[in-house]
């Protein structure tokens, strides 16, 4: 596969790294550590573009995750029907700044999709996503295709055992996850994993199978290469759909990591949430595919202004 | 004068033709609502009903037709409707211009029968299903929606692989419509007599059949110009025959039928010597006893009353909802004329025409199907386009707080008490948090529902994941009512402020 093609070169990366910078690390600590820790980036008081610019630039660019020639998925959240402002769906400027980003560095296309809960083509146009990408160079991919949907197993899922995953996923090299940041009446938080629930076809059968424990399944099928947090202005409440721009509040705050889990995990505590009361946080961490302690990461705190 | 009306004729007419028929065929919603609206309200069915409303479209619409049809005979019927142009096109593929169409009596009995029965069924308050029955305008859309667009959806699916290969985007797959079958046949049949009627003697379905055309030949018949043969001039070559289509000019009397006369003006053109002209007609003496007008009197009597229909009608198993800007179910009744242009405007197409839903007399007309979809929060296309003011447009505000059923939580289903997991679906989907959640045991979220909040739009009974039977269903309710509006103070900022949490 090529994900253990990538995960092979980042890890040579990082043991290179590593050694090089041995040297160093070993006059300040007696006690140096074997690998680096995962980075999650966290910046604040910036605007959208320039608080992914840096979060990028601190997780080393996006050359670490979209070489030249690869195809890209990016896949934000464009499950509603409303516009940018109510903060229900990945704000426009933001997509279209990483389209073209992954255009720069060389990125052979560079695809958009969402299984949307409101009327796709309405979304995809009253979001703002649709035209965002369209000028960064981005390709605009229904996800209302069941046709397009490809049944996978799921072996190490607890409840979610096989799912119809749109091609997008299993074909795109480099998947790049980028949710809104908002609260949930169901699931409490939806963060970095939860936004994966776009990528499948029946997303009823997560609601009627414990919610919680399929975003979590889900995750050991596929992990995306890296998330991005829009908390620009994320909706404290009356989530997923929102029903006023009242329901969100000014935090200006953007969250980077490869860990999903750490990811989600910082963005409960965005939301004055307690992490260990989203149930899908713990799972996923239980399934081993991050890590839900902070304190084990390389966190990066950028204050822009 | 007589050399250009014809092309005239046909340029207009083919322009509501094609504007119609891509309006009904619009599966991608690319025809603007207003152009869509525009063309169906000038339709004199829609214009009558929308004028009785005080639409003023439709107003001007009705009395332009009445006053065109006054002076100049039944424009209308070649140049606006576009069942009637629909059936010229038909006519054309076999006959060419070989064939005479004789001159026929026409039958009155069945003309002015038709007639003198719709407009009963209209004073017996049965006036949207006489006008679903017998408008035109609305067999032409049921059968270019119903028919047309259903076909033209499969093949659009049906390419989408091929696009897809090629790497195209541009053509997607949408819903294939689901009509349900009485509506199908409904469309069939209708579409099977005109086709065949006007195959075998052109517009004798606008002669015969039609009440809109008897009505206006009556008017007609007093018209103050009228296509008149010049008996000096007509050599009765029987070139004018050939080009009649409703079979109206008499060349032994030398008289042409005005009531039966739809003012192609291809006489007009075909005649050779001058024979044929628009008169004024106005000076004429007072007509002899008039034989049409008794026919219609006395076909009116004979007919059976309607009015002890209605109570054949199967009951309902659940009432249906009418789209937001009906108002209530009796005015929607009383005012769709069941075209579907409301159906195929819709984007999220949870409008689905009803068979038997709303009783016999809501044959075709439009209700929410919130096994199919929900209705969208920020949509007002249905009222844009209605035609006849069955479905008023709203302005934004006021279709987000207009409630057309109210959301009904059975907890005994619910996934969150039967299974003990999180779902919330249907406060997921709900735009206006009639349906929120609230803690649960186990720190679970169990939905709670606020009546007065909710619109009926549905989009928690269609993402309930419960079956066979949903947790959360909409009631419709029979008259519309205007919901809450929730008020919340501006949320605070998470703590810290201007740091972070972790």
């Amino acid at each position: 596969m090529k994900t253990s093609r990538r995960d092979f070169l980042k890890t040579g990366l990082a043991l290179a790294a590593t050694v090089s910078a041995g040297r160093f690390t070993r006059a300040l600590a007696a006690d140096a550590p074997a690998a680096p820790r995962t980075i999650l980036a966290a910046v604040r008081d910036g605007s959208r573009t320039a608080m992914l610019d840096r979060a990028l630039a601190e997780l080393g660019g996006l050359g670490q995750f979209v070489h030249p020639g690869q195809t890209v998925l990016i896949k934000p959240n464009i499950g509603w029907d409303v516009a940018p402002d109510l903060g229900a769906n990945t704000h426009p400027e933001l997509v279209g700044h990483l389209v073209k980003l992954c255009r720069d560095a060389g990125a052979k296309s560079v695809s958009v999709f969402d299984h949307t809960c409101d009327q796709w083509q309405r979304c995809y146009a009253n979001s703002g996503i649709e035209p965002a990408v369209r000028e960064a160079g981005g390709i605009v991919v229904t996800g209302d295709d069941h046709a397009l949907y490809r049944t996978v197993e799921i072996p190490r899922g607890v409840k979610l055992k096989s799912a119809e995953v749109h091609q997008l996923v299993l074909d795109s090299e480099v998947f790049i996850n980028v949710p809104v940041l908002k609260h949930h009446s169901g699931s409490l938080m939806t963060g970095a994993a939860k936004n994966l629930m776009g990528v499948v076809w029946d997303r009823r059968f997560y609601h009627r199978n414990d919610l919680h424990q399929c975003i979590a399944d889900f995750l050991t099928f596929r992990k995306p290469d890296l998330n991005i947090v829009d908390a620009y202005h994320p909706m404290v409440r009356n989530g997923p759909r929102g029903r006023a721009a009242d329901d969100v509040v000014e935090l200006r705050s953007l969250l980077a990591s490869t860990d999903i889990v750490a990811v989600d995990t910082a963005a409960a505590r965005l939301l004055s949430q307690n992490p260990a009361d989203i149930r899908h946080i713990g799972l996923a961490a239980a399934h081993g595919v991050g890590t839900s302690n902070l304190d084990s990461l390389d966190i990066r705190r950028v204050k822009l202004a | 004068m007589r050399r250009w009306l014809k092309p005239l004729r046909v340029a207009i007419a083919l322009v509501f033709l094609g504007v119609l028929t891509a309006a009904f065929l619009d599966f991608r919603g690319l025809v603007p609502a207003r152009l869509a609206h525009a063309f169906a309200a000038v339709q004199i069915g829609p214009a009558a009903l929308a004028a009785t409303a005080g639409a003023v479209l439709g107003g001007v619409a009705l009395a332009v037709i009445l006053v065109v049809t006054l002076l100049f005979g039944r424009v209308y019927c070649s140049v606006i409707c576009p069942l009637g142009i629909l059936q010229d096109v038909i006519a054309r593929l076999r006959h060419r211009r070989s064939r005479v169409l004789r001159f026929s009596a026409g039958n009155k009995l069945l003309r002015y029968g038709v007639l003198a029965g719709a407009l009963l069924a209209v004073g017996l308050g049965a006036t949207g299903a006489a006008f679903t029955l017998l408008d035109p305008y609305s067999h032409f859309g049921r059968i270019v929606a119903t028919l047309g667009r259903s076909a033209l959806v499969f093949g659009n699916n049906a390419l989408v692989p091929v696009a897809q290969a090629l790497g195209g985007q541009a053509i997607y797959r949408v819903p294939p419509p689901a009509p349900s079958l009485g509506l199908v046949l409904f469309a069939l049949g209708a579409a099977i007599t005109v086709t065949a009627l006007a195959l075998w003697r052109s517009r004798i379905y606008c002669n015969t059949v039609c009440p809109v055309g008897t009505a206006l030949g009556l008017l007609s018949r007093a018209s103050a110009f009228r296509l008149t043969i010049d008996q000096t001039a007509c050599t009765k070559c029987t070139d004018c025959l050939r080009a009649c289509k409703a079979q109206c000019i008499d060349l032994r009397t030398g008289d042409i039928d005005a009531s039966r006369c739809v003012s192609c003006a291809n006489c007009l053109g075909a005649c050779q010597h001058g024979g044929i002209a628009y008169r004024f007609a106005w000076r004429r003496t007072p007509r002899a006893p008039d034989s049409q007008r008794r026919a219609f009197v006395a076909s009116a009597l004979l007919l059976p009353p309607l009015a002890a229909l209605p109570s054949a009608a199967p009951k309902p198993r659940r009432a249906p909802v009418a789209p937001p800007g009906a108002q209530n179910v009796d005015r929607l009744l009383d005012r769709c004329t069941g075209c579907q242009l409301c159906v195929t405007a819709c984007p999220t197409q949870v409008l689905q025409p009803s068979v038997f839903d709303y009783g016999w007399f809501g044959f075709a007309k439009p209700h929410l199907d919130f096994g199919r979809a929900f209705c969208n929060f920020d949509c007002l296309r249905c009222g844009e386009v209605c035609p006849t003011g069955a479905i008023t447009p709203l302005a934004l505000a006021d279709k987000r707080l207009t409630s057309v059923g109210t959301a009904k939580f059975e907890r005994s289903r619910c996934i969150v008490e039967t299974d003990g997991t999180d779902c919330a679906a249907c406060s997921e989907h709900c735009p206006t948090k009639a349906v929120n959640t609230v803690p649960f045991r186990d720190n679970l979220r169990l939905p709670e529902v606020k009546e007065d909040l909710c619109i009926g739009c549905g989009a928690c009974e269609f993402a309930c994941p419960v079956r066979p039977q949903r947790a959360i269903t909409v009631t419709a309710r029979a008259t519309h009512t205007r919901a809450a509006k929730a008020v919340e103070a501006k949320p605070q900022l998470p703590k810290p402020v201007g740091d972070f949490p972790f």
